[in-house]
C-alpha cells in the first residue's frame, strides 16, 4: 500500500462507524416518537355529533316497554351499540355491568343498550347469561345507527345530562375509561 | 380439541425456536460441530409446530368451531368455502400464524440447501438469527396475538364470517400469500448479512448465494404487490389501483431497498466494492418489513387496511427496536474493518449508474417513508393531525421514476469501468430513435401533456435498450440467451417499463362521470356507450345483493353491483370492468333504484391501458423465474474452504475479504 492509500484510508477508517452510530441515533429518536404515540382507535372518535344534542331515541325495550333516551335527562348515559353475535361485546358486557353497579346507589349514570342488526330474543338471552339490567331499545332498520353513524358494534357514546354527546369510542369499553371520562365531564361543569 | 392442538402448536414452535437458539449460541460460543449440526435439526420442531398451528386453524374454520373466539368473529355458516379457508389470513391473529408457517418453510428450505455446511459458523449464525425471529413470532402467538384463544360462557352458533371486503373476490386466496412470501422471505438474506458481518466474513460466495433468496422474495413480493393493486382495482370501486395507503407503502418501502440491493450487489460481485452498503441494504429491507408490520397492524396510523386492531403494537416495536439496534451495532462494529478497497473510475460506467441506481432508490423510499410517517411526526413536534395523501407522493416521486428510467434505458448498454462516447451514441441508437417515433406517433393521434409523453419516451428507450441487450444475447446463445441473471433482469425491466406507461396512461388519460339512467337509458363517454338494461334483487344466504344490467358498445351485458353482508352495515359496491388491451371499462352501480324500474345512479370510469399493468407484473414474474435459473453450471454444495465458483464465466474471481 502506498503512502497516500494510506493516508486515504486512515482518514476513512470510522466513516462506518459514525454513519451507523448517528443513524442508531435518528433511529432510537424515531422509536420513541413511534412507542409514545397513541392508538388511533384510542383517541376520542370523531364524531359530527360530539358537542351536539344526541338525536332522539325512542324504541321498544327487552321487555316491551318504550325507551327513550329523553327519559334519561339529568343522568349520563352511555349509550352502547351493541350484538350478541359480536364477540367483544360479549368481551365488553362484564365491564359495563360493574359500571352501572358503582352508580347505582348514586344513580347519577346508566347505560343504554341499542340492538345492532340482531333480534330481541337473541339479546334477552345474552342479556339472561352475563347480567345486567339497563334498557335497551331495539333498533329495526338499523335507523337509529345511521343516525349516530355507528358502523359496527361495539360502539359507545357519551351523553352527559343535558343530553350533549360529550364522547364516542369504537370498540370495547371498560368501567374506569367510562369513570375517568364521567370525572372529566363533571369537571368541566356539565 | 382444534383449540388444544393449535396450542400445542404454537408451543412446540416456540420450544422448538428457543431450544434451537441455546443449542446453536453454545455449539458457535464453544465451536462445537456437534452442537450445531444438532441446533439446525430443531428446524423440523418449529416446522412442526407451525404445521400443527395451520391445520387446527383451517380445521376449526372448516369444522365451524364458534368456541375458538378467532372463528367466531371471522368465520360462519354461510361464508362459502374459499373464503372460510382464507378466513385463516382475514384478520391479525390467523395473519401472524401465516406468517409463521411461511417462515418456517423458508427456514426448512435454508436449513435443508445448507445442510452440508451445517458446521459452518456462518451458516450456523444465520440460522440462528432465523430463530430469533421465529421465535418472535411464535411468541406473539403465546402471548398478545393468540389465534386459539377460547370464548367463555356460552359458545355463539353463528358468526359474522370476514370482512366484506375479503370475501368478495377470490383474489383474497392469492394476494395476501403472495405478500408474505417476499415479505418473510427476506429474513433469510437478513440473517446471512447478520452472520458474515458476526463472522467477519463478506468476501466470499454467501453473497451470491443469498442473492437468489433475495431476488425469490423479491419475485413474490412483486406479485403480491401488483395482485394486491389488481384486487383493489376489482373489488373496492373507485377505478384506481394505488392509493398510497400506509400499508400499500409498507409494503413498497422494503420493496424499493431490495430493488436496490438486486443491483448494487452485481458491482460487489464484479469489482467488490460497496460491501457494507449492500448488508446496510439487506439489514434495512428486513427492518423496513418489520416497521411496516408495526405502522399496520398496531393502529398508529389509520388505514382502509386496518382490519384489525390489537394490542401487539408494543411488541412489534420492541422488536423493530432489537432489530435497528443488531444491524446498526453491527455495521458500526465491523464496518470499518470490512470495507472494501477500489473505486469507480469513471461515473460513466456501469458501476455508476448503479450507483446512481442506488442514491434514486434510497431517495424513492425516503420520500415514501418519511409520507407515510410524517402524520405521526408532525403530530409528536406541535400536536396537529393531519394526513398526507395522493398529491405529496405523486409529486415527490414523479421525478424519481423519470430519473430511473431515463438510467433504465442506459445502464445496460454501459461498460464497466469507464464508457465512451462512442459507444454510447452506437449502442443507444436504435432504441433512442424508436422511442422519438413512438412519441411523435402520440403527438399526431392527438395525444397530449408533458409528463405521459415523457414517460411514453423514456420508456420506449429503456425497453429498446432492454431488447436490444436481449436480442444480442439470445442471437449469441440461442434460447439460453433469455436466462441468467443479466437477461432476465432485462426481461424484468421490459414489464416494468409496462408497468410505469400503463400507469402514467391511466392517470393521465381516465375519465370518470356518473350518470343517471332510466331502463334502456344510454350514455356515452370517450368513446364508449352503456346501456343500462334494469336491475334485480337476489338474497343469498351470505347476502344481499342488488345488480344492474348493462350494456357496453351494444355487446356484453355487466353487472355492476351492491352487496350487503349481513351483520355489517357498510354496503360494498362490486364494480364490473370490461377490459382489452386498449382500455378499461370500470362501471360502478353508485345508486340502486328506489323502486323497481326507477332510476339508477351508474358510475362509469374508462382508464386506457389498465390491462398491460397486470401484464407487465406477469411478465417481471417471468423475467424474475429467468434471472433465478440455475446457470448452466450448477455450484456444487462444496466445502466453505473449496475455492468460491463464480456464476459468470468471464467475470474475475471475487476479491478475498480485508478482515485480516
Amino acid at each position: 500500500m502506498s503512502d497516500v492509500d494510506l493516508a486515504v484510508s486512515r482518514s476513512r477508517r470510522h466513516t462506518a462507524r459514525w454513519a451507523a452510530i448517528s443513524l442508531g441515533v435518528v433511529l432510537l429518536l424515531f422509536v420513541a416518537v413511534l412507542a409514545t404515540r397513541k392508538s388511533a382507535a384510542d383517541k376520542q372518535a370523531e364524531s359530527p355529533l360530539l358537542g351536539k344534542q344526541a338525536p332522539s331515541l325512542t324504541g321498544s325495550g327487552l321487555d316491551g316497554s318504550q325507551v327513550s333516551l329523553a327519559s334519561m335527562h339529568g343522568k349520563w348515559v352511555v349509550l352502547n351499540f351493541m350484538a350478541s353475535w359480536c364477540v367483544p361485546c360479549r368481551e365488553e358486557h362484564p365491564e359495563l355491568v360493574k359500571f352501572t353497579q358503582r352508580h347505582q346507589v348514586a344513580d347519577d349514570a346508566t347505560v343504554l343498550g341499542v340492538i345492532f342488526d340482531d333480534t330481541q330474543p337473541n339479546v334477552r338471552r345474552f342479556f339472561s347469561e352475563l347480567g345486567g339490567s339497563w334498557p335497551v331499545v331495539d333498533d329495526p332498520g338499523g335507523h337509529t345507527a345511521l343516525d349516530f353513524g355507528v358502523r359496527g358494534p361495539p360502539e359507545s357514546f357519551l351523553v352527559d345530562p343535558n343530553g350533549f354527546v360529550v364522547w364516542k369510542g369504537i370498540g370495547q369499553v371498560n368501567a374506569d375509561g367510562l369513570d375517568k371520562l364521567l370525572r372529566q365531564g363533571k369537571a368541566r361543569g356539565a | 380439541m382444534n383449540a388444544t392442538l393449535g396450542t400445542a402448536g404454537v408451543w412446540l414452535g416456540l420450544f422448538g425456536a428457543l431450544v434451537g437458539v441455546v443449542t446453536l449460541g453454545f455449539g458457535l460460543y464453544r465451536r462445537d460441530d456437534k452442537l450445531l449440526e444438532a441446533g439446525r435439526k430443531y428446524t423440523w420442531v418449529i416446522v412442526a409446530g407451525a404445521v400443527l398451528g395451520v391445520v387446527a386453524m383451517e380445521s376449526a374454520l372448516l369444522g365451524h368451531d364458534f368456541s375458538l373466539k378467532y372463528v367466531a368473529e371471522n368465520g360462519s355458516r354461510q361464508t362459502p368455502l374459499l373464503f372460510t379457508i382464507t378466513g385463516m389470513w382475514s384478520a391479525l391473529e390467523g395473519s401472524i400464524l401465516l406468517w409463521a408457517i411461511v417462515l418456517a418453510g423458508y427456514l426448512a428450505v435454508m436449513v435443508h440447501h445448507f445442510r452440508t455446511r451445517a458446521t459452518d459458523p456462518l451458516v450456523g449464525w444465520a440460522t440462528l438469527t432465523v430463530f430469533v425471529v421465529a421465535g418472535f413470532f411464535f411468541a406473539l402467538m403465546a402471548g398478545p396475538a393468540n389465534p386459539f384463544r377460547v370464548i367463555h360462557g356460552a359458545i355463539p352458533t353463528n358468526g359474522p364470517g370476514p370482512n366484506p371486503l375479503l370475501q368478495n373476490h377470490p383474489l383474497v386466496a392469492f394476494h395476501p400469500p403472495m405478500l408474505y412470501l417476499g415479505y418473510v422471505g427476506f429474513t433469510i438474506p437478513f440473517a446471512f448479512a447478520v452472520a458474515a458481518l458476526v463472522t467477519g466474513r463478506l468476501g466470499e460466495g454467501w453473497l451470491v448465494e443469498t442473492r437468489r433468496w433475495t431476488l425469490f422474495a423479491w419475485g413474490f413480493l412483486t406479485i403480491g404487490i401488483i395482485l394486491g393493486a389488481w384486487w383493489s382495482y376489482e373489488v373496492l370501486g373507485w377505478g384506481g389501483y394505488w392509493a398510497w395507503d400506509p400499508v400499500e407503502n409498507a409494503s413498497f418501502i422494503p420493496w424499493l431497498t431490495a430493488t436496490a440491493y438486486l443491483h448494487s450487489v452485481m458491482v460487489q460481485e464484479r469489482r467488490g466494492m460497496l460491501r457494507i452498503w449492500n448488508l446496510s441494504l439487506l439489514l434495512a429491507t428486513f427492518s423496513l418489513t418489520i416497521l411496516g408490520t408495526f405502522l399496520t397492524r398496531s393502529g398508529v396510523l389509520e388505514s382502509v387496511h386496518s382490519f384489525t386492531e390489537s394490542p401487539i403494537g408494543p411488541w412489534i416495536l420492541t422488536f423493530f427496536g432489537l432489530v435497528v439496534f443488531t444491524a446498526v451495532g453491527l455495521i458500526a462494529w465491523r464496518g470499518d474493518r470490512l470495507r472494501s478497497p477500489g473505486s469507480i473510475d469513471s461515473p460513466v460506467s456501469r458501476e455508476g449508474a448503479f450507483l446512481a441506481n442506488n442514491l434514486l432508490f434510497s431517495a424513492f423510499c425516503f420520500v415514501v417513508l418519511l409520507g407515510t410517517v410524517f402524520p405521526l411526526l408532525a403530530e409528536a413536534l406541535n400536536g396537529d393531525r393531519l394526513s398526507v395523501g395522493g398529491p405529496y407522493f405523486n409529486r415527490m416521486t414523479t421525478p424519481i421514476v423519470i430519473a430511473l428510467l431515463f438510467l433504465m434505458a442506459i445502464a445496460p448498454v454501459l461498460p464497466w469501468r469507464k464508457a465512451s462516447e462512442e459507444v454510447l451514441r452506437k449502442r443507444l441508437f436504435w432504441p433512442a430513435w424508436t422511442a422519438t417515433i413512438v412519441v411523435v406517433l402520440c403527438v399526431v393521434t392527438g395525444l397530449r401533456g408533458l409528463a405521459p409523453l415523457a414517460a411514453f419516451w423514456l420508456g420506449t428507450f429503456a425497453a429498446g435498450s432492454a431488447v436490444r441487450q436481449l436480442v444480442l444475447s439470445a442471437r449469441r446463445q440461442g434460447w439460453r440467451g433469455l436466462i441468467g441473471r443479466a437477461n432476465g433482469g432485462m426481461v424484468v425491466h421490459i414489464g416494468v417499463v409496462l408497468v410505469a406507461v400503463a400507469f402514467a396512461a391511466s392517470h393521465a388519460y381516465g375519465h370518470t362521470h356518473e350518470f343517471r339512467l332510466a331502463p334502456g337509458q344510454s350514455a356515452h363517454l370517450s368513446g364508449h356507450t352503456v346501456t343500462y338494461l334494469g336491475s334485480s334483487t337476489v338474497k343469498a344466504s351470505n347476502k344481499t345483493s342488488v345488480t344492474a344490467q348493462v350494456r357496453v358498445d351494444g355487446g356484453k351485458v355487466y353487472a355492476p353491483a351492491i352487496q350487503q353482508f349481513p351483520f355489517a352495515t357498510q354496503a360494498i359496491g362490486s364494480p364490473s370492468v370490461k377490459s382489452s388491451l386498449g382500455d378499461d371499462v370500470y362501471l360502478t352501480l353508485a345508486a340502486a333504484p328506489d323502486h323497481p324500474g326507477g332510476t339508477a345512479v351508474i358510475g362509469v370510469i374508462v382508464q386506457p391501458l389498465i390491462m398491460w399493468l397486470w401484464i407487465g407484473g406477469a411478465v417481471i414474474a417471468v423475467g424474475t423465474a429467468l434471472a433465478a435459473w440455475p446457470g448452466r453450471r450448477r455450484r456444487p454444495t462444496a466445502p466453505v474452504s473449496a475455492p468460491v465458483e463464480v456464476e459468470t464465466p468471464e467475470a474475475p474471481p471475487e476479491p478475498v475479504g480485508v478482515t485480516s
